[in-house]
């Protein structure tokens, strides 16, 4: 997911999905691409769980997917409280050790 | 906002004992988390925790800096697992230093760039931020 995040039309493709759901040619309007590359970008995002596809008549229309999103927003919000914790947890694993450093 | 999580702490002790510390897997498992970690250049170990929603709980890693007592950095990968995508794929980095008679020691947690601002973005416009906080606080309530 963090790939498919890495890269700017894609993350502009799932800006435009924010509000509702669109079909392909809609989304690579406001893109200076062709339809295949758009198509592409929306595989990764797809392959990552970031979006979904129907068809809808003869266009697929895409509908973003919030869960790994918001999974991806749980890692960073815990590992800013995690890894404090666990230097205080050092702070007293090295303070309870005796001084002598055979011990 | 910023994208890749650092923090520095000083220890009054040498940068051996904090190596030490980082490295021995008796010492991780009592600060930090049960683990296999050997100190091997390419050696792939895992932390293991209680699961938590999202995450089964297992931190995959492999160690790609080794070098005695400065700088140890390792990936650190994780996921709903059961076959689902990982949804984090980031480094750990420990630097010391020697800082009077003690160790200043740097821990970085990057490879979420490009994420936070996305993930603000959504957040602020989509109205998630109370959902968000909700499962925050169930993420953090089962750590204690």
């Amino acid at each position: 997911m963090f790939r498919a995040l890495g890269d700017p039309t894609r993350r502009a493709i799932l800006d435009r999905l924010r509000h509702r759901e669109r079909p392909v040619s809609e989304l690579c309007a406001p893109f200076a691409m062709s339809q295949p590359a758009i198509s592409q970008h929306l595989k990764v995002l797809a392959d990552a769980g970031l979006v979904t596809a129907t068809r809808c008549g003869r266009e697929r229309v895409y509908r973003l997917r919030a869960a790994p999103l918001r999974d991806a927003h749980d890692w960073l919000g815990h590992f800013e409280q995690f890894w404090p914790a666990k230097l205080d947890n050092l702070a007293a694993y090295l303070d309870g050790e005796s001084d002598d450093p055979e011990s | 906002m910023k994208r890749d999580l650092k923090l520095e702490r000083v220890y009054p002790r040498p940068p051996e004992r904090v190596w030490r510390a980082l490295t021995d897997r008796r010492a991780l498992s009592q600060w930090l988390m049960e683990t296999d970690f050997e100190p091997t250049l390419g050696h792939r170990f895992t932390f293991r925790a209680r699961p938590q929603p999202g995450w089964d709980g297992i931190t995959y890693c492999e160690v790609i800096e080794l070098d005695p007592p400065r700088r140890l950095a390792y990936t650190w990968r994780g996921g709903p697992g059961k076959d689902r995508p990982l949804t984090l794929d980031t480094v750990v980095r420990f630097t010391l230093t020697p800082e009077g008679s003690g160790t200043r020691l740097i821990l970085e947690h990057t490879g979420f760039s490009g994420l936070k601002s996305v993930l603000v973005s959504f957040m602020m416009k989509a109205g998630w931020n109370k959902m968000l906080r909700t499962s925050l606080d169930a993420v953090i309530a089962g750590l204690a």
